[in-house]
């Protein structure tokens, strides 16, 4: 078989050759564990040449200054395909069969070069080139594929077993010439797309928990308050594949949760949102303090309770605190505030110096300046008490 | 050959002027012989087809407040706001129109015809509310040539009539508005380079300030209320606006407040009222703060102030001045007059960029070393849906093309990309506003821009957005790879605006309507 030939399988090929005492150290490096070491061990003994075999390693890929980690998909053994020219490809699909072959679940790609149809599971291609010959034996070893492991959603964090299935086949008819599959321990640092649903599920129900301590925050829980809760938690906690007798199950959760804070019950609101911090990205927990804001807007007026809570909320939630006062011009305006306080309408900081409020005023002063020819009456008028607010504010702080 | 004017349309008092055979612009009195004709409107109980505007009409809200309007320029451009009289509803630009026409019968009468005219606006006045006051001109049988900004005009007539050099910043506190403005000037050579502007801070807030001094006193004394009908409130705003000007020039001044539940000598001391208006005029200084940023200038930067508008006469408005500039501020001319007066120098260089052909000889000769370069006095731009950094999601947000105060004429080109595979059509959004949050901006015109099919995402529109000196802006939206171009000359008519032919219309409704 000529180089020129199958060009594809040339290069890997040669690649391949010398590979092999960089592969020992490689193996041997830090970012191989044991069992994964033992596994590629076993992929030197010499396999079945008169079938197609597949082995996967773990390696490194270096793009520019910055190094990736990947799976390198390789194959030994034979090919057989018809007779005359086929121009041959590769695809390498991967599966997490940690929970055996019968619950196998799906590995998604991040990219869309790589995904199936419509669907996101992952599917690699390569193009192998022209093999002229019907049969092939392949003797030594070859990489198929460097499936980079940034491009792929694994199910679950921690130990993983990922099968690989490599198929070659006729780039122009898609005709299947040969088949293989392996299996590939490997370990996964992060969160896997399923670990992400079920920790954005247990965010929305800690979610629920904080929205009624806002509503409970002055000892006064609205109907309407109570109503948006629940809405939300209807709409937000995945209900819509399971049975009635669950979604019941939440209906009374909702119930018992309103009773508890209707009997005056607090909960250490600090401490969830330690908890959903740790689960959840911070896009997440901006859709927490929206909830929170408009259960404070519900009834037409925030007290200082409920906004002195949402202020710690945005705090412990460790969210941009700028972005959140922004959130809150939007969703609950200076009007609804039972009492206006500059420090978190305004942003102004007790730590300023003079220099730096009135600089900080003059800039929200030209914000809702702009504002007040708004088209919106109900802008407009937010925006000219905002400036009112604002020149009273400054009296108050620079004068 | 017709005049060239320039009218001051203000909150509380309007004028014009025009242009002398040399290019010097002079103000025309009213029929009454008046310089300034009050903006106030009564419709005539006795004669429905005749509407007085001016004194009179300011005069008999005493008699029925309820057939009178004021102030209508706080209104300007707010599709919701109707007057209803003897069942028609009038909106702002045509009750504008009232005050436009009579200036324009009364200068007519002493003059001859008045036709191309520049009305000036405040400085932050929108896009609605400008094309509000150009309708408002048309309506009233002028041909509006331009719009100046009021700041602008009165600068521009203090740098022909005086010696001016240096940074020039423009207070302007009228009736209604204030504005400050700041600008390079040189001889008769004016770069504007910023402005700033409240909608409704103005002298009518110092009077009802006043008038809530009155009311007080009167309650604490009586126990009662002073004011009991609009009637009654018409009388105590002229009441409070006579003692605010009575403080400009004295220590205190008194009254005799004539109640329901008896009469009241009142005294009501300068100190008092400085205290009253201490937050408005507060915000004045936050304004001049913001434009002296935005010129990134220091107050020992500005070369000098220059005070426009009646309320510039509050001595606490110059003493505040004079301490955060260092310098007293300059009020050589008439400040109620300034703003006409350069409004028409404006219409004069105007007519002599469009029309040459059609100015005097002497005009052109008198304003042929004057140059005004103005800014952009707002940002536009358009509505996108950028990843946003912090949460990785895809945000809908204003990305502003054309800054505010950007010399004009200007261009700006800003690159965009279409979302998903496939995608035939883009909502092209052109706003008008400063902030990035969709829901504080202005949509000033939506039109869909139709693209090839079969395309993948990421197909670059390059979006560029012109504005010329004649306060035009187009809009162009080009699809790189197809060649396809959307084209958009600014019109305000997908607002609900007037359209040309609405305008042609009222035009011809107005005319038959009488102004004496």
């Amino acid at each position: 078989m000529g180089e020129s030939a199958i060009p594809g399988l040339a290069v890997v090929l040669k690649w391949a050759a010398g590979g092999v005492f960089w592969l020992v150290r490689e193996l041997e490096s830090r970012f191989l564990r044991k069992t994964e070491f033992e596994q590629c061990l076993r992929a030197f003994s010499l396999p079945d040449l008169r079938v197609l075999n597949c082995r996967v390693r773990s390696t490194r890929q270096q793009k520019g200054s910055t190094y990736h980690d990947a799976f390198s998909v390789e194959i030994c053994g034979s090919i057989h395909a018809p007779k005359g020219a086929n121009h041959a490809g590769a695809s390498v699909s991967i599966e997490d069969v940690t929970e055996g072959a019968a619950n196998a679940q799906a590995v998604y790609s991040r990219l869309k070069q790589w995904q199936t149809g419509n669907s996101e599971v992952f599917c690699y291609n390569s193009d192998l080139g022209r093999i002229p010959s019907a049969d092939m034996t392949l003797s030594d070893w070859v990489a198929v594929g460097i499936i980079n492991i940034d491009w792929l959603r694994l199910p679950r964090k921690g130990t993983r077993k990922l099968r690989f299935r490599i198929c070659i086949h006729n780039c122009e008819s898609g005709d299947r010439f040969a088949f293989a599959e392996c299996c590939f321990a490997y370990e996964n640092s992060v969160l896997g797309y399923m670990d992400l649903q079920e920790n954005v599920q247990r965010a929305r129900t800690l979610a629920v928990a904080l929205a009624f301590a806002v509503s409970a925050a002055d000892n006064k829980m609205y109907d309407c308050e109570v109503d948006l809760i629940k809405n939300w938690a209807r709409g937000n906690i995945d209900t819509c594949k399971v049975s009635d007798k669950v979604r019941e199950r939440l209906e009374k959760a909702l119930e018992k949760t309103v009773g508890f804070f209707r009997e005056g019950n607090h909960v250490d609101c600090c401490r969830i949102c330690r908890e959903v911090v740790e689960i959840v990205p911070v896009g997440e927990r901006y859709d927490i303090l929206d909830l929170c804001l408009r259960v404070a807007r519900a009834n037409g007026t925030a007290t200082v309770e409920e906004v002195s809570l949402l202020k710690k909320l945005a705090e412990w939630l460790e969210v941009d605190m700028e972005r959140f006062r922004r959130m809150m011009e939007k969703i609950l305006p200076s009007s609804m505030h039972e009492v206006k306080d500059a420090e978190i309408i305004l942003g102004v900081k007790s730590d300023m110096s003079k220099d730096e409020t009135r600089r900080h005023l003059n800039k929200e002063y030209r914000k809702w300046n702009a504002r007040v020819t708004n088209s919106d009456p109900e802008i407009q008028n937010q925006a000219d008490d905002m400036v009112r607010f604002i020149a009273e504010a400054r009296k108050e702080y620079i004068a | 050959m017709a005049n060239i004017a320039g009218i001051d349309l203000g909150t509380t008092f309007s004028s014009l002027a025009i242009l002398n055979a040399i290019g010097k612009p002079e103000i025309v009195a009213n029929a009454d012989g008046e310089r300034l004709t009050p903006s106030a409107i009564y419709f005539d109980e006795e004669s429905s087809h005749t509407i007085r505007v001016g004194i009179e009409a300011l005069n008999s809200r005493y008699v029925n407040a309820e057939r009178s309007v004021r102030w209508i320029k706080r209104h300007m451009g707010d599709s919701s706001y109707r007057k209803n009289v003897d069942g028609k509803d009038w909106t702002p630009e045509e009750l504008s129109s009232l005050i436009l026409k009579k200036l324009k019968q009364d200068a007519s009468g002493e003059h001859g015809e008045i036709r191309d005219a520049v009305v000036s606006v405040p400085a932050h006045f929108d896009e609605i509310r400008r094309k509000a006051t150009m309708d408002a001109g048309t309506m009233a049988g002028l041909n509006v040539i331009g719009i100046v900004n009021e700041p602008v005009a009165a600068a521009l007539y203090y740098a022909t009539t005086r010696e001016v050099c240096g940074k020039v910043l423009v207070y302007d506190l009228g009736g209604g508005t204030f504005d400050v403005t700041i600008m390079d000037v040189k001889g008769h050579q004016m770069d504007i380079i910023c402005s700033q502007g409240d909608h409704a801070l103005g002298g009518i807030d110092f009077d009802i300030k006043v008038l809530e001094i009155l009311e007080k006193s009167y309650r604490d004394k009586f126990g009662g209320e002073l004011i009991n009908s609009n009637e009654d409130r018409a009388k105590y705003e002229d009441e409070a606006e006579d003692i605010k000007k009575t403080l400009s020039r004295r220590q205190a001044a008194k009254k005799l407040l004539y109640g329901p539940a008896g009469n009241l000598k009142v005294e009501i001391t300068r100190e008092m009222l400085e205290e009253a208006i201490s937050s408005l005029i507060a915000r004045t200084d936050i304004l001049i703060e913001v434009a002296l940023e935005e010129a990134r200038l220091k107050p020992s930067d500005i070369n000098k102030v220059l005070l426009v508008g009646g309320s510039t006469r509050i001595p606490l408005v110059q003493r505040n001045l004079e301490k955060m500039f260092g310098f007293p501020p300059e009020n050589t001319v008439n400040v109620d007059e300034c703003v006409a007066l350069g409004a028409a120098l404006h219409a004069g260089l105007t007519m002599l960029r469009e029309k040459p052909e059609e100015v005097p000889p002497g005009i052109s000769s008198g304003l042929r070393d004057v140059q005004l370069t103005d800014v952009c006095n707002h940002s536009y731009g358009t509505i996108c849906a950028p990843i946003d950094k912090e949460t990785g999601r895809r945000v809908v947000e204003n990305r502003i093309i054309l800054k505010k105060n950007t010399p004009l004429p200007c261009e700006s080109t800003q690159m965009f990309y279409t979302m998903s595979e496939g995608q035939t059509e883009v909502e092209v959004n052109i706003t008008q506003g400063e902030d990035t949050d969709v829901k504080y901006v202005n949509r000033i015109a939506k039109h869909r821009f139709k693209l090839p099919p079969g395309r993948a995402a990421n197909c670059p529109i390059k979006v560029t957005y012109s504005y010329d000196m004649n306060q035009r802006m187009h809009c162009k939206f080009e699809d790189l790879e197809s060649g396809r171009v959307l084209e958009v000359d600014f019109c305000l008519d997908d607002k609900g605006q007037m359209s040309q032919s609405d305008i042609k219309q009222k035009t011809e409704e107005m005319e038959s309507v009488k102004v004496e």
